[in-house]
């Protein structure tokens, strides 16, 4: 627990605890509250009946801040009351970190062994619920990848080799000498690439439906020939079961938004279109990576076909695959209980 | 004002219900309803209706290319250019054009433009064009490359006809290390340049600052005129004067004994409105083809469909001219004095507007409008 950054900002949490609750009134969300177990010894305001009491707040992680989705709150209240939530200090941070002369913008939080998080084609959906989860054994860094959201553009990039490359530098920028590495999509693929490229600096490795690999049956969706409604048809396989629907997917987007959804394919298509979401060559370099490495797919992914996990788990030296069924190709938000709970059992079981 | 003449090359020799079965005609339609024996004799026939417009008197015969579509079975505007530089005399062959951003050998293209203005005694007008999305599938080029590769690629191709040989060239997206073509353009220092446009201010920009002549494409005489601004934008910045040369302007346009056979005719040029334009926007624009500005201006300039006129709204706003000769040179004389344009792009042959239908529109333009644009 980063108990410091409350103490450092107390009319920041005091905001954050406000934010949530009139959001949560706002969106007739009921506020999640789970067992605590990290007791932080910090006075805050009590907000949920309006008056202003000193309590010790034991637990609570807050999904949501003006830049991040409305999402679930989870804490508890050492008395039991259910209508209370608090902050706490886990609450990511952004930061804009400089590789070179690109910035990207990093979202931080947790606590535990580094995790880089890189995302898909979809860009950086914010501190999700998986995260959340995963960010109380872990140290969660998910930057938005050059070109995609609020990052710098490189348009010199030409595959996602380069990415690749990008990112091992970029552990060198943030002194991080071994992570754990999960990347979902052109980011399980970016993931891939990286683990070839420096085995060493990769403790383990989860690879989420990830591109890369030409399927020996099947072929990866072209995501750039069909419209959006069709192709989210294409990418989850029932909505509805999406916990975080309504953050996500509940409104249309802002004219900010969809101008970074639209560069956020465009970066897509600059990094993957020929040959299309796979490099001949990874095969070849694959069984060159040390990283213990869990592969998960959804059973029913539209966009790259199950297959390629059983290829990757035949390719790669200590792989396991495991397939969620009835979910497409965002277990991450799709399932993110099941997910989370793969992830952290995955990474902190004993070493092989 | 100079008239061209122009056909699609169409293959519409199939049941439109089956067409109608898939997102669009382009790219999704089977090419199992292409017809080898049909296409052998709609080449020949074509070809001779470019050739009877070579001898009506057309100023020029515009060819086009296009990929993976019935519209256009003109898969080569340069293969069908070395064939009329060899059957036509005395009309320049306007090539609009070479679809520059899907080559992988720009200094091949820079042979072949010169192979076919050397057979022709310097007839080409080399146009140069970005092509839709569907040319970009159809090539599987990155359209987020496409307009530098468009840039590379001219640039290449200048460098080609005006830098002896040999050279290196190592560019972003073209690598040679050594271009000495032996072939080259009679007509110096290069055949002349045009340019269409549809929608994207920046080709518009950057044909005026080049000095290129810029041809709008199917637009109304408003986003024309907005387009040729942007174009005059250009030249200012070069110091370049645009003349009236270097405006194009294209609609569709049939001619016959009467009106009623003309407007009859017409009516095939609507299937270029709307059928053969059907598809998902992902087709025709793939992600990063369009610039913003472009994207901004299209909406705009397409603020009505053409696909959603009706016939008698696309001949009222002279996207289609369909009437006697007299009548069609009156409304190219109003084409003339709303744009100020030296060059009128007719395409003049459609969908499954016949033979016949079509030679007769060919002869009476020879004989009646062609000579009454000679003072303009």
């Amino acid at each position: 627990m980063q108990t410091g950054a409350l103490g450092e900002r107390p009319d920041a949490a005091q905001h954050l605890v406000q934010l949530v609750a009139l959001r949560a009134q706002a969106h007739e969300v009921g506020l999640e509250l789970i067992d605590a177990r990290h007791p932080v010894p910090e006075i805050l305001h009590l907000v949920g009946d309006r008056q202003e009491l000193p309590v010790q707040v034991v637990h609570v992680i807050i999904l949501s801040v003006s830049w991040l989705p409305v999402g679930t709150v989870y804490g508890a209240h050492p008395l039991g009351a259910d209508n209370v939530c608090y902050a706490r200090p886990v609450t990511p941070r952004e930061e804009t970190i400089a590789v070179g002369p690109t910035r990207v913008q990093v979202l931080i939080g947790g606590q535990g062994d580094p995790l880089l998080v890189l995302h898909g084609a979809g860009g950086n959906r914010g501190w999700l619920r998986w995260m959340a989860k995963v960010a109380e054994r872990h140290t969660v860094y998910a930057p938005t990848h050059p070109g995609f959201g609020r990052s710098d553009a490189a348009d010199w990039m030409e595959g996602i080799d380069d990415l690749a490359r990008f990112y091992l530098w970029f552990l060198d920028v943030m002194n991080l000498d071994r992570v754990h590495l999960l990347g979902h999509s052109i980011g399980g693929w970016t993931a891939a690439e990286m683990a070839t490229m420096c085995p060493r600096a990769i403790d383990r490795l989860v690879l989420v439906a990830p591109t890369g690999l030409r399927p020996e049956r099947g072929e990866i969706l072209d995501i750039f020939f069909y419209p959006p409604d069709e192709l989210f048809r294409h990418t989850v396989l029932d909505p509805a079961t999406i916990p975080e629907r309504e953050t996500l997917f509940g409104r249309p987007p802002t004219p900010e938004e969809a101008e970074i959804a639209l560069r956020n394919r465009e970066t897509t298509a600059r990094l993957t279109w020929k040959p299309y979401m796979f490099n001949p060559r990874l095969p070849h370099f694959l069984p060159r990576v040390t990283a213990p490495t869990l592969v998960v797919w959804g059973r029913e992914d539209g966009i790259v076909p199950v297959e390629c996990g059983e290829q990757y788990r035949r390719l790669l030296p200590h792989a396991t695959l495991a397939v969620l069924e009835r979910c497409g190709h965002l277990p991450l938000i799709e399932r993110p209980d099941e997910f989370a709970a793969l992830v952290t059992d995955f990474l902190g079981s004993p070493s092989a | 004002m100079k008239l061209y003449y122009f056909s699609e090359m169409p293959h519409h020799e199939y049941p439109d219900a089956e067409g109608d079965k898939y997102p669009s005609l382009r790219l999704a339609f089977p090419n199992t309803f292409f017809s080898p024996e049909i296409a052998r004799r709609n080449y020949q026939r074509y070809l001779d209706e470019y050739d009877a417009a070579d001898q009506a008197g057309f100023d020029g015969l515009m060819i086009n290319e296009h990929h993976s579509t019935p519209s256009c079975v003109n898969v080569s505007a340069n293969m069908t250019a070395g064939i009329l530089a060899r059957t036509t005399r005395r009309a320049k062959l306007l090539i609009l054009g070479n679809i520059l951003p899907i080559q992988d050998n720009p200094v091949q293209m820079a042979e072949q433009i010169a192979m076919a203005d050397l057979i022709s005694g310097g007839r080409v007008l080399s146009g140069f064009v970005r092509g839709v999305g569907v040319e970009s599938w159809w090539a599987n080029s990155n359209p987020v490359h496409n307009r530098e590769r468009f840039e590379e690629c001219h640039d290449l191709i200048l460098k080609c006809w005006t830098s002896p040989g040999p050279f290196r060239w190592e560019g972003r997206h073209y690598h040679f290390r050594h271009v000495n073509p032996w072939c080259l353009p009679l007509q110096k220092p290069h055949p002349p340049i045009w340019v269409p446009g549809t929608a994207s201010p920046e080709t518009a920009v950057w044909a005026g600052r080049m000095g290129y002549t810029y041809v709008p494409f199917l637009v109304s005489f408003e986003v024309a005129r907005e387009l040729f601004d942007f174009y005059r934008q250009g030249a200012a910045e070069a110091g370049r004067t645009v003349t009236p040369d270097k405006l194009g302007f294209l609609i569709c346009a049939v001619t016959a004994d009467t009106k009623a056979r003309a407007l009859e005719a017409g009516r095939h040029f609507v299937w270029r409105m709307g059928p053969t334009l059907r598809g998902p926007v992902e087709y025709f624009a793939p992600v990063g083809m369009r610039s913003r500005a472009a994207s901004r201006f299209a909406l705009r300039a397409r603020s009505v469909s053409l696909s959603k006129m009706s016939y008698e709204e696309l001949v009222e706003s002279h996207y289609i001219v369909a009437d006697t000769p007299d009548r069609v040179a009156e409304r190219f004389v109003h084409v003339h004095r709303e744009l100020g344009i030296g060059h009128l792009l007719l395409e003049a042959q459609e969908s499954r507007m016949d033979h016949a239908t079509t030679m007769r529109s060919i002869e009476l333009m020879g004989k009646s409008v062609i000579p009454a644009m000679a003072g303009l």
